[in-house]
């Protein structure tokens, strides 16, 4: 059950991700730093706000696609020419500065963001799981169902996709390049702070929170194949729901390892990922 | 120009001790060695072959835990514990570059991931081999007949010679045939072959030999700090040497030099120049700003500026 | 064109920090600081930070110690045992403190140790607890916290009051969590009590759910729970959620039981900590008056009141080290050490004195402090029901 929910948010996490590293080449390194910000942002709006919780998520998500879309413009844009390696090590740089930030802004101390839900769990069945919980991965699964929508149905998921296979053609088709990736970028960073609003909760909310879930978002990308959304929602899931079996059944100590061994072995017998084709970098 | 530069660069650091005289700063140069030879390590991969390694902290820490480890339960004089933490690091490159060479570009910067983050899971929960996070304490320094390596100048020069060495290593691996293999797969894969380049080949022995040299510079830094522990699989150690790598000019030589000294005194001055609280946010902020001015890396630029 | 010269810049700091002077002539007394003030314990840190801080404040409000100032030199360790290292060579050799107050994790402390013998320049271990620390045979080393031993032993007396038959025990995968397993079930097993499960949390994990479903399969009726306040928080929620019906008790004086209240809420209701300071009633420390300007002074400044189980030691070992440079009658290294032997007073702990500790000729020091057991009831911290009942 609780794998669900994990499993829920590194899909998202996983989602925004292979975008990003698919559509635009980018070694996100800061992708964990939008999932913090969408954690604080959901605390700050409750208490500094006195926002409701509900308005509070949306608040965060809004804050995490607003800020994806100003790194786009400020940084990246003008590095698009240059290597992945260049453009991945200015993620490095966003990624101790934001953390850092946050650090002085915040303090080390975790803080803990209230919600409204009960505490005392639910019982389905055989399984007791707490509405907090349930309520996440509802969430979870219709931000995927709603990002999936919008790049199978609309034009702007259309554009994105064009862009993703072929740019120069799609830039001669006049589809506007540099809008779609702003909004791409936006669009993934949005996805990682949804995952950090939701889950900020259940945890708590301190400022090196986003290494571990950047960690788990490669590992979904690469499950998933790049740019694969399927995929990536997929892996997602698996990838929550081996962790929680492998540490329960397995040595707790190596929970941790699951999602790497997966990889090992994913790419030793299937080498282009559980659904893609193989890509090459640079 | 460029000799007499060289040359100049190479008397200062003979005598650096001579000029350096405060102990803190003779740390630091010993610090800034041993990075020295992990951001070439790293730039055999990622600047002349074109595979980007993330795992690289990995080879570091199996350098280190197994010279400390010889050392320590064996009671291995230090010369040859080195050399074998160089040799298994090695084994260990052979064995990701088998393994992960079978894919190229992002799958493989995966694999390299998951690779360290094993390893590192490994020595925390493998306490009967390597204590867990309790570390390693009093690994011994190495000694040469009389005379002991403890003191910093001695090792000083032990890691500049070090160093030195694996510059040499790597400027007459780029400027052999073998050099020219990696530079003909990191332009053009397809065509490389087609002229009769291995890739896999080509690519596993890069991977070794990067491998070694990491894990030569992880027995150096054991036997320096004296004390081991899980920490140095740290995801940090592995992006600190792409930043001297990327940021100091990858595919080239001097790049990952000039990256490692800069980067390893950078957070120092840092500390100097700032209170705690802002020094980690400076030095992102430092970084997105070379990035942005200097999107090749330092010696590149400056190649061209002199141009 | 332009852009070029950029770049000067960050290399110009550089060069040019490095190149300065390390300092001008040093009046005031330089104590130099290491703890982790950023990454994953950084809260715990900054708390003993902020009770260094009031130490110093009230040392140079009483004018200082032998007439002149106290300042305090702090360095941030980023929770990594190598800038510890280099963090203690800075203030040691740039600084040019005579004594040191850290490192707070026991990596960090041994990793810092080797530099403390190479320039002879003791350090006063506020948080530390592996038994290592002060088994090796340094001289420089004075511990002011309980090794995980000292803390067992501690408990002992209440083992039989808590009326524990069966123990499993949940702990940070870290020197500290390991050391506390360790420590506790030898003391147990002494004491006939039996072990059941031993499982471990990465330091950064936010999901125990699997480590409590195994500890649930045991039959145990105690857990006890080594990690940090954060850990303890999820572990006590994911452990009301499963259900996991047992008496908790927290070690390693970390615990923050006002944070417990606030974060875990009724989950936390009935657990048992183990604490070296109780700002719920100061008035029961050692030195009642002390404590409770200890906890007034903190409040003054605004800091969280749950920081307070961490503060004080900011505050003791920076009092020791003043109350070391006060017998000195100087500030140079070797003096204070020596001195270090000879001190003996009251912190906020209780009192401080150091006992001879590791290999004969080289030992180092530590001290035996007190230690506490609180429990949470009805939503507040107070004396436990088996103490209480009396």
């Amino acid at each position: 059950m609780n794998g669900l929910v994990l499993g829920g948010t590194y899909a998202l996490l996983g989602i925004g991700l292979t975008l990003i590293f698919g559509l635009m080449s980018l070694v996100n390194f800061a992708h964990g730093e939008f999932y913090t910000l969408g954690a604080y942002a959901t605390f700050a709006a409750l208490t500094l706000g006195g926002l409701g919780f509900f308005p509070a998520l949306v608040v965060a998500i809004g804050l995490g696609a607003l800020a994806g879309a100003a790194c786009e413009r400020v940084l990246l844009r003008p590095l698009r020419g240059e290597s992945i390696d260049t453009t991945m090590l200015v993620m490095i740089g966003l990624w101790i500065a934001l953390q850092n930030g946050e650090l002085l802004a915040w303090g080390g101390v975790a803080k803990s963001i209230p919600h409204p839900f009960p505490t005392a769990p639910l019982t389905l069945g055989p399984v007791g799981i707490a509405p907090l919980r349930l309520f996440v991965v509802v969430t979870a699964l219709a931000l995927i169902a709603a990002s999936w929508l919008l790049i199978q149905r609309t034009r702007l998921g259309r554009a994105m996709r064009a862009t993703f296979q072929d740019r120069e053609t799609a830039a001669l088709m006049g589809v506007p390049i540099d809008r779609v990736h702003t909004v791409t970028f936006a669009f993934g960073s949005a996805l990682a702070a949804a995952a950090g609003a939701l889950l900020g909760p259940i945890f708590l909310a301190y400022p090196s929170m986003g290494d571990l879930a950047s960690a788990k978002a490669f590992c979904v990308v690469i499950l998933g194949g790049l740019g694969n959304l399927a995929g990536a929602t997929v892996g997602g899931l698996v990838l929550g729901i081996a962790e929680e079996l492998g540490a329960g059944y397995v040595s707790s100590g190596y929970r941790d390892a699951v999602g790497f061994v997966i990889i090992i072995l994913v790419l030793l017998f299937r080498p282009s990922g559980l659904f893609a084709r193989a890509e090459r970098i640079g | 120009m460029k000799r007499i530069a060289g040359a100049l660069a190479a008397v200062a650091l003979a005598t650096l001790p001579l000029w350096l005289t405060s102990p803190y700063h003779v740390h630091v140069a010993i610090m800034a060695g041993i990075f020295t030879i992990l951001a070439l390590s790293l730039n055999l991969l990622l600047g002349y072959t074109g595979q980007l390694s993330l795992g690289h902290a990995g080879f570091f820490g199996i350098g280190a835990y197994t010279s400390a480890l010889l050392t320590l339960k064996l009671e291995w004089p230090v010369w040859p514990a080195l050399a074998a933490a160089a040799a298994l690091a090695g084994l260990a490159g052979w064995a990701i570059g088998r393994l992960a060479l079978k894919v190229r570009g992002a799958y493989f910067v995966l694999v390299t991931i998951s690779f360290a983050g094993v390893i590192s899971l490994v020595s925390v929960n493998w306490m009967e081999l390597t204590n867990g996070p309790l570390g390693l304490p009093g690994v011994p320094a190495p000694e040469l007949g009389g005379l002991s390596f403890r003191t910093k100048i001695a090792y000083y020069y032990l890691v500049l010679a070090a160093a030195a060495g694996s510059y040499l290593v790597c400027h007459r691996l780029v400027h052999s045939r073998l050099g020219r293999a990696f530079l003909a797969l990191r332009e053009n894969e397809s065509l490389a072959e087609s002229v009769g380049v291995d890739p896999t080949r080509t690519l596993v022995l890069a991977a070794v030999v990067s491998a070694a040299m990491a894990g030569g510079a992880g027995a150096l830094y054991a036997h320096y700090t004296r004390f081991v522990s899980p920490e140095v699989f740290l995801f940090s150690y592995t992006v600190t040497m792409v930043i001297m790598v990327v940021a100091g000019g990858k595919g080239t030589l001097a790049g990952p030099v000039v990256g490692a000294v800069l980067f390893t005194v950078l957070p120092e001055a840092l500390r100097e120049a700032m209170a705690w609280q802002w020094q980690m946010l400076a030095y992102g902020v430092v970084l997105i700003l070379l990035v942005f001015f200097l999107p090749r890396g330092i010696v590149p630029a400056l190649s061209a500026w002199r141009r | 064109m332009l852009k070029r010269w950029w770049w000067t810049l960050p290399v110009a700091l550089v060069v040019g920090a490095l190149v300065a002077p390390a300092g001008f002539a040093q009046s005031p007394i330089k104590i130099g600081v290491i703890e982790p003030l950023s990454g994953p314990v950084a809260a715990s840190g900054n708390y003993v930070r902020m009770g260094a801080e009031i130490a110093r404040d009230w040392i140079n409000a009483k004018g200082g110690v032998n007439g002149r100032k106290v300042e305090l030199v702090i360095e941030d360790n980023k929770s990594d045992p190598k800038e510890a290292a280099s963090a203690a060579e800075k203030l040691i050799v740039r600084d040019k403190v005579p004594a040191i107050m850290g490192a707070w994790g026991s990596s960090m402390t041994l990793a810092a140790m080797p530099k403390l013998e190479e320039y002879g320049v003791p350090m006063v271990v506020e948080t530390s607890s592996a038994g290592s620390v002060t088994k090796r045979g340094n001289p420089w080393i004075f511990r002011i916290a309980p090794p995980s031993d000292m803390e067992a032993l501690g408990l002992e007396q209440y083992v039989d009051k808590l009326g524990a038959k069966k123990v499993d025990f949940l702990a940070v995968n870290t020197d500290w969590g390991r050391g506390a397993v360790q420590a506790f079930g030898d003391m147990l097993k002494k004491k006939g009590v039996e072990i059941g499960a031993a499982e471990f949390m990465d330091q950064s994990a936010t999901d125990m759910n699997a480590q409590i479903t195994k500890i649930k399969g045991t039959g145990g009726d105690t857990l006890f729970l080594t990690t940090a306040v954060e850990q303890i928080t999820l572990v006590l929620k994911q452990a009301q959620e499963q259900r996991l019906t047992r008496k908790v008790i927290t070690t390693g004086g970390s615990s923050s039981p006002t944070q417990l209240i606030k974060q875990a809420g009724a989950a936390a209701e009935g657990s048992y900590h183990i604490v070296f300071f109780m700002p719920w009633f100061p008035e029961a420390m050692p030195d009642g008056k002390l404590a409770k300007a200890f906890v007034d002074e903190w409040a003054k400044r605004g800091h969280p009141f749950e920081g307070l189980t961490e503060g004080f030691r900011g505050h003791d070992g920076i009092a020791t080290i003043a109350e070391a440079v006060k017998i000195a009658g100087k500030d140079e290294a070797k003096a204070i050490q020596q001195a270090l032997w000879k001190v003996s007073f009251t912190g906020v702990n209780g009192p401080i004195k150091f006992e001879k500790d590791g290999p004969a000729g080289k030992e180092s020091g530590q001290s035996k402090p007190s230690i506490f057991v609180v429990q949470i009831r009805d939503g507040k911290v107070a004396l436990p029901d088996f103490i209480a009942k009396k």
